[in-house]
């Protein structure tokens, strides 16, 4: 992957798991589909007569715009999959995401209070889990979803010890 | 780790046994409200005390409201009976509760900070609540309501005695002296309330004003002034509560910390120990400008974010103040400003304005530009995204900390210590990408102050993400320990002696303890 404007010189990003991209697309799917469906419901209603507010092309404009804008989302999901980064150095963390709006975050080790490792159902089934990282600032919205379950214990063990071993104070 | 005391000392203490009365006189009131009233009125119309038509039922009624007011005062006693309290080995506990029993306990150098507060009658009858915060951005983590005045006092001084490393004797335990302190600042009331009448609510409302005007003179209705009623009480409501908290500021330096001491009816002193200021901001609404005011808020970990005027009030450092006043306190926030003429830099920072050309020619240069004191700005090419705003919004890192200044007619100056900062992240949108800018968003504990460097140049953007993560590296690892007093206590009495004389915190020429906390390298507890 190339390094975008704003990630800092010569950080080798690790990637996340591409399966991590069917978590995204379940979600997409629980999300989007549905929300098209009510929202297809006074189209249906009216087609068949039973409702007579909604104009008919206020009942199609409404559900086909959702439509595409939930489209366009399925479409840019493995990008921004593959847009999610992380990187490991000496004294801090590394986590970069996002096409459009990108987002690059350092954290570092001595700062974190404690790592959360959480898996949802999805993940389970696919082996990967979420990385949540917490300082003392409710700001620092770290987390660094698709991780192999592995290699998200190994990183839990470790920026645990590292945190510990540096832990400052406030 | 060493405690301070190994010796059990303090034993178990209650608060004062009229607490729970002035703590619930509401609910107290509330009974005597629901069953007096009635036979009060009736007593104003000169009729018989009691509703004859109740006849056989008054002793039920009677009995009921006995019973309920025996229930609360009973609660009440029994509270007060199991509502114990300790300071010692290093920690403060206390037990709360006879059915749901709670015991909590906070270690003394993990304070963030203390206060005492007095509402109105607690100070009547000479009582004081003491509140412990550490660092969980959430409600006090003890609070000792209440204790007589001069007891909260005492218990404050021992407890910042012994959270700042002061080892006491054995029988001095109860008799740890209340450090002494200087008074930095006071603001007078008459620039107060000027301050409220120029605030930003006033504009709003001299803007609400004229639209509600102007509505009724278009539609020639003259109800729509009743529906002004309500606004204006919660308007008044709203300067009373400002006028109230922010009556009688005063700033005090000690050797245990910032004092702040206000308020009218309710007061409330504050001691902020060294080093425990996240972050700080300095802001000035548009109309401030013409007599210089400026306000300062700053984030600490215990106060957290409420939307409350008790928290808001807290998290202010000065409700308004003049350039000399701000810069005082900067000097007892930060006493190593970590430049050769922190004036100079902190007046850029409140007023500074980059000259239209000169603002960084080329997109990679790098050197700060001299005539702009030194902060750098957002890059000429966009100006187009921050039209007003882009030879104001800037940044400059000293050696101990980072100004960010922004805003061009509400102007905002926002300082981190670097051993403060938690994390950043670098944020860039399509728009910003196009511009070739970035923003850098520092993360601190909850409170008002949100620090972020708006469109710098991508460039700049970056060489300072990571500069500052190494610059807050090298100040974590020379961040002093929690007990901040352990090396200076031998010098307190030279502060003591520097306060009689009166002699002012100059800024560069810090007051002694917080010199000490931010350079000497001490312990080796946080070695990386």
């Amino acid at each position: 992957m190339h390094t975008e404007a704003i990630d800092p010189p010569g950080v080798q990003w690790l990637r996340v798991s591409p399966k991590y991209v069917t978590v995204r697309l379940v979600e997409w799917a629980i999300g989007n589909v549905l929300m098209v469906a009510v929202l297809s419901l006074p189209l249906i209603f009216v087609l068949l007569g039973w409702w007579r507010w909604p104009p008919l092309w206020l009942a199609i404009t409404v559900p086909a715009v959702m439509l595409v804008l939930a489209l366009w989302r399925l479409v840019l999901i493995p990008r921004q999959v593959r847009a999610i980064g992380y990187a490991e150095r000496d004294d801090d963390l590394l986590i970069r995401r996002g096409i459009f709006f990108q987002r690059t975050m350092v954290v570092p080790y001595g700062r974190m209070q404690y790592v959360d490792v959480a898996v949802g159902p999805v993940e389970r089934g696919l082996g990967l889990c979420t990385l949540k990282l917490h300082t003392a600032s409710a700001g620092t919205n770290a987390h660094l979803p698709g991780l192999p379950a592995e290699e998200g214990a190994r990183l839990r063990e470790q920026l645990s010890a590292r945190g510990e071993a540096r832990l400052a104070g406030l | 780790m060493s405690l301070p005391d190994k010796k059990v000392d303090g034993g178990w203490n209650r608060v004062h046994p009229a607490s729970p009365f002035v703590r619930g006189w509401v609910a107290l009131a509330a009974v005597g409200f629901f069953f007096g009233r009635d036979a009060f009125e009736r007593m104003l119309q000169g009729r018989d005390f009691l509703d004859p038509n109740l006849n056989g039922r008054v002793p039920w009624l009677l009995a009921g409201g006995a019973v309920v007011l025996l229930l609360t005062v009973g609660g009440f006693i029994l509270s007060w009976y199991f509502t114990r309290y300790q300071v010692a080995e290093g920690y403060v506990r206390v037990n709360t509760g006879f059915l749901f029993k709670q015991q909590r306990q906070a270690r003394l150098d993990r304070v963030q900070a203390i206060d005492i507060v007095q509402p109105l009658l607690a100070r009547i009858f000479g009582l004081a609540e003491l509140k412990f915060e550490v660092a969980d951005a959430g409600e006090s983590a003890v609070r000792l309501a209440y204790l007589p005045l001069d007891q909260a006092k005492q218990l404050r001084a021992t407890i910042l005695a012994r959270a700042a490393g002061v080892v006491s004797g054995p029988e001095a335990t109860e008799e740890v002296p209340e450090a002494p302190e200087h008074v930095v600042l006071s603001v007078p009331p008459g620039r107060l309330i000027g301050s409220l009448l120029l605030s930003e609510q006033t504009i709003g409302i001299l803007v609400g004003a004229a639209v509600v005007v102007a509505v009724s003179v278009f539609t020639q209705n003259q109800t729509l002034f009743l529906a002004l009623i309500p606004g204006i009480l919660g308007i008044g409501a709203a300067y009373w509560t400002s006028f109230n908290k922010g009556y009688n500021f005063t700033a005090a330096i000690s050797p245990d910390g910032i004092r702040l001491r206000y308020g009218l009816l309710d007061t409330q002193a504050q001691t902020l120990p060294p080093g425990r200021i996240q972050a700080l901001m300095v802001t000035q609404p548009p109309l401030w400008r013409i007599f210089g005011w400026y306000r300062m808020h700053v984030n600490v970990a215990g106060y957290g974010v409420s939307a409350s005027t008790e928290g808001a009030a807290r998290t202010m450092l000065l409700p308004v103040g003049l350039k000399p006043d701000v810069m005082r306190m900067m000097s007892l926030v930060l006493p190593d400003p970590g430049v050769e003429d922190p004036e100079r830099v902190f007046t850029a920072g409140l007023e500074g304005l980059a000259p239209v050309g000169s603002s960084n020619p080329a997109p990679d240069e790098q050197v700060p530009d001299v005539q702009t004191d030194g902060f750098t700005t957002t890059p000429r090419r966009a100006r187009l995204l921050a039209p007003l705003g882009w030879r104001r919004n800037g940044f400059r890192a000293t050696r101990t900390a980072l100004l960010i200044r922004s805003g061009r007619w509400w102007r905002a100056l926002v300082m981190v210590p670097h051993q403060r900062t938690q994390s950043m992240a670098l944020h860039q949108g399509p728009w910003a990408r196009r511009f070739g800018v970035a923003d850098l968003v520092l993360h601190t504990t909850a409170g008002p102050v949100s620090p972020r460097v708006f469109q710098a140049g991508v460039s700049q953007a970056v060489e300072l993400f990571d500069q500052q993560a190494a610059r807050a590296r090298e100040a974590r690892k020379r961040q002093t320990s929690e007990q901040w007093l352990a090396q200076v206590a031998p010098q307190a009495p030279e502060v003591a002696a520097a306060a009689e004389l009166g002699k002012p915190a100059e800024l560069g020429k810090p007051v002694q303890p917080e010199q000490h906390q931010t350079s000497t390298h001490q312990e080796d507890r946080h070695d990386g």
